[in-house]
């Protein structure tokens, strides 16, 4: 075989493969999209995310909820001192009188 | 053990077969189809066919990239290795055909080969379209 003829049939059948490949890459794309469609549209997988926000929204909650607990304990703690203090007071002036 | 059992086993290792088919590893068989172009492909055309000095070294770079490929570990750069070893296994079966045919049952390694070198091609680009999303 000369080197010419082996040349053309070469890039024939390398350009024929690649057309091949090309068809099979086409259908291997088409299905792993609908594969990906379909999981996303699965009941369970839709459960799951569902699930997953709200665990999130509960758990932003839950430090929200925590950080109001925190400011409100100090608050208290402020008033009872203020309580004690004017307790005190009271008494002193009663004495007085 | 009742036919029903048997049945159902049978079909379960039809799909765990089709399953490791379809999704297990397939460096070994890259690193086999590569190492088959670079020492057999070249030594089977010259001697069967002709001396082919093009299409010879492609064969022998063909190999020597999708080895390098599968040793970088990069999966593009294996998806299109394996395409091009596809591409070189199937023009030897082309030549085989055009020049001598497929004269004795061993001949048939060759579509044994293409058929190989396409499912690895084909098992690398589902890794790679699952892997991108």
């Amino acid at each position: 075989m000369d080197n010419i003829t082996q040349i053309i049939i070469t890039l024939a059948t390398v350009l024929g493969s690649a057309g091949i490949w090309k068809f099979f890459e086409a259908r291997l794309k088409v299905k792993a999209e609908e594969k990906k469609t379909e999981l996303e549209n699965n009941d369970g997988v839709q459960y799951r995310d569902d699930l997953k926000a709200r665990v999130m929204r509960l758990e932003d909650l839950l430090v929200e909820s925590n950080e109001k607990v925190l400011a409100l304990t100090a608050e208290v703690h402020a008033l009872r001192t203020e309580v004690l203090f004017l307790t005190k007071e009271n008494e002193r002036l009663r004495n007085i009188r | 053990m009742n036919l029903g059992n048997l049945k159902s086993e049978f079909l379960k290792s039809v799909h765990t077969l089709s399953n490791i088919w379809k999704y297990s590893d397939s460096q070994p068989t890259e690193i086999t189809l590569a190492a088959a172009l670079v020492f057999l492909a070249p030594i089977a055309t010259y001697l069967e066919i002709s001396f082919m000095p093009f299409f010879e070294l492609f064969l022998i770079s063909g190999g020597l990239y999708q080895i390098s490929c599968v040793a970088r570990g990069k999966l593009d750069c294996r998806v299109r290795a394996a395409f091009i070893t596809f591409s070189l296994y199937f023009t030897s079966l082309i030549m085989y055909i055009i020049n001598i045919g497929l004269p004795t049952p061993s001949h048939y390694g060759w579509v044994l080969l293409v058929l190989s070198s396409f499912s690895s091609l084909k098992r690398l680009k589902s890794e790679q379209l699952h892997r991108n999303g």
